[in-house]
Formats: structure tokens, sequence, C-alpha cells
């Protein structure tokens, strides 16, 4: 299994000059090559320790950080809580990035881990944890070149919290926090089956602090240069600067930081003309592009000429359900059966499905089904009426979010590709190509087994 | 001892809803094995078939409450509130009522965590749901020795139809626990069993 998903060093491309003027934060301003711990420390200097656990806190929470796994919770309320738990809560910093379409994580702990591992190091001191673990996405590279790195700050004496390196199994629950937790305790990565209040327990007594690795690093650095410098770049509500993963109409594929509030058109080079209308495709460098998918698998679609003139940004997205979130952009291009796409994304959703919860792994299953014969040729004219009656059967009826997610990308498939879906009912498509263009990783054997 | 009297009522009373609730009970372990193994009852999504075996339950605990109560204040024989809880301590048939009470205790334990689901670990739920396979057997062995009733005629008809079909759903549930599907294959699972419709482009 090890070693089968592509070595995380996409090319990174320099990121737009912010607001901040001083971009990139989190990655080098040029090369993919990892950072060693001597650059790590001529770049941003020693880890800062002496500082109070509760001026740190207070500082995260003027900075206005916010989770980068996708829920945007804000991280000093979590470190707060996890700071007044006792025993202190394992930290974990969680890079298992089960998003097929994201590769932002594994790109940061590969070419900064030293950020990452000294963030996870101060969330340890914060809350007082002697031990904490990082939960990376199963890449033999990568975990080779992270146990490289703690072993080097081993060494180098940096660090009170001892820190062991877990593998997260390939699906694409296993970053749910409370499949993270599930896998730390030995047991499969399937998320809870009742929701978590709190922070989620690892036992009875102990509980776990989970962030995800760019949060960590994001903490790193506003421990060394304060709250103001965070917000010197992003918006007023939303501040600082996050990790997208981009993905042109040409297929290439980027990681990139960006400020949060940054146009959508810039990352995508999309060039909207005025006037535009609203179901056509819009030009961009890499080609026309029929439709934005944002923030990821369980984000939404967007028609391209609406998302040219958005910015990337919750307060801009979430509106029309579609979120900053993980940090997903994807540019259909114009000769893509938007359909087809969708389907193929639906039956992977369907199968990464825990397989608890009867609504998920009933419902699922049988509306990627439907949306399988919807993306075909001449599908019948109750297809569209059955899926929007069964998207909302199984909404809310998970213990986790992956209906909900699901659906959400599924419904707004269904808005936005319903031209398309007309023109399907008539025995016409316009994808004249017929490659895949959104990753999907293969269907797997399905055992229990492939949980842990 | 014929003919209902302000003496007897009580009495009636009591034997009647102990007659009502075995059935009531027996209902009550069908929809559970069945919503234990996802099964469906025609023209019921599933939700209906788990909101049914909570209704089916409260009402048998409504009947259950009546029979006990009954059979502590009917003044024929001495049974008293402890002998209820408390098995074996009854002046009565001991025995046949001490297991009945030991029935009631084991379905007053699955009310208080059922209502107290929500705040507890699930497994901890599922291991006390599981007296419910114990409590329904004692409450057949209680009615078949505390009442003649029960030994005779139509009441041992419906006695024994309670028995072959809860036997049966026992002997369905484990030949489906024997081939279950692992959790992560149940998607896949469904998946493979819808008819198959002509997709791609």
């Amino acid at each position: 299994m090890t070693g089968s998903l592509t070595v995380p060093n996409p090319p990174v491309t320099a990121a737009p000059p912010g607001r901040g003027g001083d971009l990139p934060r989190l990655l080098p301003a040029s090369g993919a090559a990892p950072v060693g711990l001597r650059q790590h420390l001529d770049a941003y200097g020693a880890l800062p320790t002496a500082r109070s656990p509760g001026r740190l806190l207070r500082e995260v929470a003027a900075a206005g950080l916010t989770g980068r796994g996708g829920a945007g919770f804000p991280t000093a309320r979590k470190l707060a809580a996890a700071a007044e738990a006792r025993p202190a809560p394992l930290v974990v910093g969680n890079g298992a990035e089960g998003e097929p379409a994201s590769s932002k994580d594994s790109s940061l702990l590969w070419i900064s881990p030293h950020l990452v591992l000294d963030g996870l190091q101060l969330a340890a001191e914060v809350i007082g944890s002697p031990a904490a673990v990082l939960y990376v996405r199963r890449n033999q590279r990568l975990h080779a070149g992270l146990a490289g790195a703690i072993a080097e700050r081993a060494a180098a004496g940096i660090g009170a919290a001892r820190v062991d390196l877990v593998q997260a199994p390939d699906r694409f629950l296993a970053g749910e926090e409370s499949a993270v937790v599930s896998r730390l305790t030995g047991r499969p990565a399937l998320p809870a089956y009742r929701p978590v209040r709190g922070l989620p327990r690892l036992a009875p007594g102990r509980a776990a602090l989970v962030q995800n690795v760019e949060t960590l690093a994001h903490l790193a650095l506003i421990a060394r240069y304060g709250a103001a410098w965070f917000r010197n770049a992003g918006t007023a509500a939303e501040p600082g600067t996050m990790l997208v993963t981009l993905r042109l109409a040409d297929g290439r594929t980027s990681v990139a930081e960006v400020p949060l509030g940054t146009g959508i058109a810039g990352l995508l080079g999309l060039e909207p003309a005025a006037g535009h209308l609203a179901g056509a495709s819009v030009p961009s460098a890499a080609g026309p592009v029929q439709a934005v998918l944002a923030g990821g698998y369980h984000g939404a679609w967007l028609p391209a000429a609406e998302a040219a003139h958005l910015l990337m940004a919750g307060a801009a997205l979430r509106p029309l359900g579609a979120s900053a979130g993980a940090g997903v952009l994807a540019a259909l291009p114009a000769d893509r059966c938007g359909l087809a796409e969708t389907a193929r994304v639906a039956r992977y959703l369907a199968l990464e499905s825990a397989g608890q919860c009867g609504p998920c792994f009933n419902g699922l299953p049988r509306i990627a089904a439907a949306l399988e014969h919807l993306a075909g040729p001449r599908p019948d004219h109750r297809a569209r009426a059955d899926l929007k009656r069964w998207a909302g059967q199984v909404t809310g009826r998970g213990a986790c979010h992956h209906p909900d997610g699901s659906v959400r990308f599924i419904r707004s498939a269904l808005r936005v590709f319903a031209g398309e879906a007309g023109l399907h009912e008539q025995g016409r498509c316009c994808g004249t190509d017929p490659r895949p263009f959104l990753p999907v990783p293969a269907a797997r054997p399905a055992s229990d087994a492939d949980w842990s | 001892m014929t003919g209902i009297t302000h003496t007897t009522a009580l009495w009636y009373a009591s034997r009647a809803t102990g007659v009502v609730t075995m059935l009531l009970l027996t209902v009550v372990v069908l929809l559970g094995i069945l919503v234990n193994r996802q099964g469906r009852l025609p023209g019921l999504p599933g939700f209906a078939v788990t909101g049914l075996h909570r209704n089916v339950s409260l009402l048998a605990v409504a009947f259950l409450a009546i029979h006990v109560i009954t059979a502590i204040a009917d003044p024929f024989v001495t049974i008293g509130l402890a002998a209820a809880v408390f098995p074996f301590t009854a002046g009565y048939k001991p025995f046949w009522l001490g297991l009945g009470a030991i029935s009631l205790d084991l379905i007053a334990a699955l009310i208080v965590t059922s209502l107290l689901r929500a705040r507890m670990s699930r497994r901890a739920w599922r291991a006390i749901h599981w007296l419910g396979y114990a409590a329904w057997p004692l409450a057949v062995v209680h009615s078949l020795g505390s009442s003649a009733d029960a030994r005779s005629g139509v009441v041992l008809g419906a006695l024994s139809g309670c028995v072959l079909a809860t036997a049966a759903a026992l002997a369905w549930r484990l030949s489906q626990a024997a081939r279950e599907v692992p959790r992560a294959g149940r998607a896949a699972a469904v998946l493979s069993r819808l008819p198959a419709r002509k997709a791609g482009l």
C-alpha cells in the first residue's frame, strides 16, 4: 500500500502578493525541497518556549486563527478547552488529508515539517501534555522525511513533548476527528457512531486535542510574530493566510498560500468578461472553464461565471454551500461532462461510507447509481426527481457529516449542471473529452482492516 | 370464582393485562430483532420499524405496570410492593412470581438505559439491551408457572404462538448474523445489489 500515492511535492507556486507583503509564510518562496532544521531555524528563529501558556492562548485568540482542516472552528477556543482538561489531553496533529482533491497538508508536511512540529510542540506546552502524535496520510517518503525531522529535533533538544508518528489509513473519512481518535486507540479509523460533544475522548477521562497540521504551522508563527502580524493578511473577519490546492482547467495542480479573501478568478486564472452570461463558460489561461468546485468533495460546484466574482473566504462561499474549508479549488474545463464527473465522485463517496448509519450506506449508493444513470445517454425523466427526494432523506441522518457533505456536493451538481441534465434527457451531452478530470482513487477491497 | 365482582375485579384485571403484556412483549422482541438486523416491514421505511419497536415497548410497559399494580393491590393474595421488585420474596408462589420480578427488573433497566441512551456509550447501551433476550423467556416461564390460565385453552395457544414466532425470529437473526457484511463493505454491497442501468457516455 505504501508509496502508492504520488510524492507530495507538486510545484509550489509563489502566492500572489497579499496585503501582508511577507508571503508566503508557511512554504519557502521558491522551490519544493524540504526545509531542514538549520534552514528552518535561520528563517524563523528558535522555537519560543519561554512564553506563558496563557499569553500564547490570548495571542491566538487575538489573531483569530481558525482550524484549517475544513470546519474552521476557532483554534483558541479549542486550545482553551484542552488547557482546562485534566489530565492534559493528547495533542494530535492531523495530516490524514483524506480528501483526494487536496494535497496541501502533505505538501506542507513534506516541505515545512519543522513548522508543523513547532506548532505541535507549542500546543502540547499550552495544554501541558507530555506527548503528541502526528497522524499522517499513508506515504512512505513522507513518513521517512517526518521521522527524520522528529529525530533531528530530538537530537537538538528542541521541544519537551515526545512526538509519535502514526499512519492514517487511506480513506476519505480517516481524518474525521472522532475517526482519528478511534485509530489512536487501536481501533479502525471510523467516525464515532454518535456525535461527540467537546473534545473527543481516547479513554474515559483522557481527551485528545486534534488540530489540522496547517493550523499548527500557523500557531508556530503566531507564537513567534504575534497576532497583529498574523492579521496583516486576510480579511478582518477571516484573518491570515491559507494553503489551497488548485486544479486548473488543463489538469495542472499546485499548492499555494493565499490570504483569505483572495479572488477565486486570480487563483484559477479566470478572465471574466463584463456582462457574461450566467451559464456560459469563462475563458482562463488554462482553457475555458464551465464550473468551479470549491471546498472539495464535501463542497459545492459553482458556475464559473459566478465563481469568477467570488472571494476565497467563508463569508462569500458559505451561503452558496461551498466553503474555503480545506482549500480545494478545481476548474472544470468546458469540454468535460459535469454530471459524469460528479457521478464518479459520488460513487467514490458512497464506497467511502463507514457503513455504520443506514441512511448513509443505503442512501449514498442509490444516489450514486442514479447519478450514473443521469450521466448516461437518455436518462429516465424521473431520475432527477428521485435524486432530489433521496438527497433530502439522507441529509442530517448520519452520526458524522459524510452524508450531509456528499449530498451538498451532489445537490450543487444538480443545480449547476441542470442544463446538462436536460441535454442528456434529449440524448445529447456537451462533454467531448471523456477523460476523468477530478482525482478519484481506485475502488478498494472492502474489509474493516482497510480502516486501520 | 366466576363473574367479576368488586372483590375479583383486580384479579381479573391482573390476569388479563398479564396476557396482553406477554403478547406485546413478544411483538417488541420480534420488532427488536428486525431493527437489529436492519430488516424492513412492507410499506414502512427503516426508521419506522425502529419507531414501532419503541412505541410497542411503551404500550407493553403500560400494560405491565397495570398488571403489577393490580396484582399487588388485589386483596385476594398478598404479594407486596417489595416482592414486585425483589425476586422470590412474595408470599404467594414466590418462585414463579420471582421470575416475573426478575423480568420486570430487567425491563426497567432497558427503559432507563434507553431514556439515557444519548448520554451513555453505545457499547454499554447495547450490552444492557441484550438483557431483553433474558427478560422475555423469564416472562414466559412466569406466565406458565403462576397462572393456570396459561396452561390450557386459548391462552396456552397464544403463548405457544409467541414462543414459536420468537424462536423463528431468533433463528432468522442468527442466520443473518452469520452472513453479516463487514461495515467497510456495506455501501459496496448495496451498490452491487442495485439494478444495472446503462451508465457512462
